[in-house]
């Protein structure tokens, strides 16, 4: 059961040297209950998907075509107003750096209590036992007291638990990560990667991560989805796609992450360069690094072969194998 | 605990800044090549009279001893006595001062009250009409000479339309009829006090023409200031989350993004507050406003040094005071500024 499904998703950024492709046709869908990775290198547009589902892309950017079902509505097509009351309490949003996203001038208990008042009018008092609760359900120490500390207060770990804890305060059914542990230790990334499986089960909150990180995705994910250049290239079940991936981009990142074993032999690396999004692109948007393309690579873009219910992937050297 | 800490550490640097003027103060009035004792004595006089005097002054002592007098009087409250009019500059300044703050705190507060609620939307909706309006609005509020603007404002309200008098504090028939009992010396004030309602609305009256003049530099000043860091905290990934949370824009606004905004707006009204106090005396000759600026202004015409001084110190005093305020202010309202 889909939860949410963006579909053709296409968005681009007007800039002083032109439109700027950066979604050119995403599609996937996020069902109930499971953590869907969503992969790629920088510029591929993660983040501006993850963006678009909640509408919060600046003001040059624009959503060209495409449709983000959510329970019976279009996301993209909803007045502002109904928009505001999907934010925080239906769909939730983990940063990046959660010393920047906390506001520095406000205490942990102050930023949580603005966030239950928008959504769950009551009394302060009840607020307030909600925001203990809340802060010990992320896993920090006396709840109490961090609530009456400010964000500089806390170590960066400390802080994306705080995050996290307002991202949950309306109780919404998707939380989208958006790199929640790029900013942080290693230590600390594996323990805010349990929290968030901890929090997805106890509450059967879907989740969309977006990560550069493929080992992240590997432990915390069921889904996967690969995006290159704003496309998605290879889709699927973790467990279908990380043994055995079908498309020559996801092969070369699953080929580039250092192994232990490997320490001593170069890393394996993916020639050439991300296209800038300023291109057009008619074919395959993977075709000028990959080593086994073909001229129909360039002329057009290939469709998506299946190769189990869960798993499919854009590529013509598959649709040449199921063409004969 | 930091707090107070913070406060004392800045009480300490006010301290300094003040020693600081008082050296200077004294300084430049001893070294300026003039001779007090000739213009205390009055025109033509004889060396023996100024000599004298020099001795009653004790401007024969050594520059160490006149200064130790210097400053013995003014811990003890004591401003001197001006040169020319042989009147206690205490008591003039109880009169005049007053007066002054009454123009400036009014200016600062139109200039706070519209300024930035102006400069918050100004900031929220960028690249508009509202936004080329205050831009516009701001810039010349900050370029147009005062006393020029003080002249057009009068020709306006008071020539053309009729609508406010042309200057000082009070009106003839309030000062005669129903005359303000003086506690403070601010005429709002102590009107309201003794419930004396007519000589309150004939005293705000007169205050609102110099009051806006004054206050265009100032307002110009928090407008564009709140603009600026308005639209600087608008970008910051804290907005984005408060967005992402479902907040409303009002809260984001007035709450999340202008507590962030109003520090270095607070800084630049911090100075021109006092800035405005030096404004005011081309804005008060203009309106007849018994004013510092008056009274200084007279000073300068008679070179009559205890009064430059005094004034200076005072002004000065003010500078510091209001720099304290916004100092604590901030530190009040970020946590992280406690720390420094």
């Amino acid at each position: 059961m889909a939860i949410l499904s963006v579909q053709n998703l296409h968005v681009q950024f007007k800039t002083p040297f032109g439109a700027v492709y950066a979604l050119r046709g995403i599609d996937f869908e996020l069902a109930k209950g499971e953590i869907l990775g969503l992969v790629g290198e920088t510029g591929c547009g993660k983040s501006v998907t993850g963006r678009s589902i909640l509408r919060l892309l600046d003001d040059n950017a624009q959503v060209t075509a495409g449709r983000i079902a959510f329970e019976n509505s279009d996301l993209l097509r909803l007045p502002e107003s109904a928009m505001r009351e999907i934010r925080g309490k239906r769909i939730a949003m983990i940063f990046q750096d959660p010393a920047t996203a906390l506001n520095p001038l406000f205490t942990i208990g102050q930023q949580l209590a603005d966030v239950l008042r928008a959504h769950a009018p009551g009394a302060a008092a009840a607020r307030r036992r909600q925001s203990l609760d809340l802060l010990a359900s992320v896993g920090l120490p006396d709840p109490a007291q961090t609530a009456k500390v400010y964000p500089h207060q806390l170590s960066g770990g400390q802080q994306q638990r705080a995050m996290i804890a307002l991202s949950l305060a309306a109780k919404p059914d998707v939380i989208i990560a958006d790199e929640p542990t790029t900013a942080l230790d290693v230590t600390i990334q594996a323990q805010i990667l349990d929290l968030l499986r901890r929090l997805q089960r106890e509450r059967a909150i879907s989740v969309i991560l977006i990560t550069h990180d493929l080992g992240v995705v590997a432990e915390t994910c069921q889904q996967v989805v690969v995006l290159y250049a704003g496309r998605v290239v290879e889709a699927g079940a973790v467990a279908a796609v990380f043994p055995a991936p079908q498309h020559p981009y996801t092969q070369g990142l699953l080929a580039a992450l250092p192994r232990p074993g490997s320490r001593g032999s170069d890393l394996k690396v993916i020639p050439g360069n991300v296209p800038s999004g300023l291109e057009r692109i008619d074919g395959c948007a993977f075709a000028p690094r990959c080593e086994h393309v073909m001229n129909r690579c360039r002329a057009r873009q290939p469709a998506f072969t299946s190769f189990s219910a869960a798993h499919h992937a854009a590529c013509f050297l598959h649709e040449a194998s199921v063409c004969g | 605990m930091a707090f107070v800490s913070f406060l004392l550490r800045r009480l300490g640097l006010s301290v300094v800044v003040f020693v600081g003027v008082l050296l200077l103060t004294f300084i430049v009035s001893r070294i300026i090549p003039s001779n007090p004792g000739a213009l205390y004595a009055g025109a033509r006089p004889r060396p023996e009279q100024v000599a004298a005097i020099e001795k009653k002054l004790g401007l024969d002592k050594p520059l160490s001893e006149q200064f130790h007098i210097y400053v013995h009087d003014l811990l003890g409250g004591d401003l001197g006595e001006s040169y020319h009019s042989r009147r206690s500059i205490n008591a003039d300044l109880s009169i005049f001062l007053p007066a002054t703050l009454e123009l400036v705190i009014a200016a600062v507060l139109i200039a706070l009250v519209i300024g930035i609620p102006v400069g918050v939307l100004a900031g929220a909706y960028p690249r508009g009409v509202f936004d080329y309006a205050t831009r516009f609005v701001a810039i010349a509020g900050v370029s147009v000479p005062s006393f020029w603007l003080a002249l057009i404002a009068q020709s306006v309200f008071f020539s053309q339309l009729g609508w406010l008098p042309l200057g000082s504090r009070i009106s003839r028939d309030a000062t005669l009829f129903y005359p303000i009992a003086a506690q403070t010396g601010f005429y709002l004030i102590d009107a309201a006090i003794s419930a004396n309602w007519k000589a309150w609305f004939d005293a705000l009256h007169h205050l609102i023409l110099p009051a806006l003049v004054l206050s265009a530099y100032p307002l110009g000043v928090t407008i564009r200031m709140t603009q600026a860091s308005m639209l600087e905290a608008l970008s910051e990934a804290y907005v984005t989350a408060a967005r992402a949370a479902g907040l409303p824009r009002r809260v984001i606004l007035f709450k999340l993004a202008l507590k962030n905004a109003i520090m270095p707006a607070l800084t630049v009204v911090g100075l021109s507050f006092a800035y405005s106090i030096t404004g005011a005396f081309l804005v008060e000759t203009i309106f007849s406003w018994p004013g510092v600026g008056k009274y200084v202004t007279e000073a300068v015409l008679n070179v009559d040094f205890p009064v430059i001084i005094a004034v200076t110190l005072v002004v000065t005093i003010f500078y510091i005071l209001v720099n304290l305020l916004v100092d604590v202010i901030q530190a009040f309202l970020d946590p992280r500024l406690r720390l420094v």
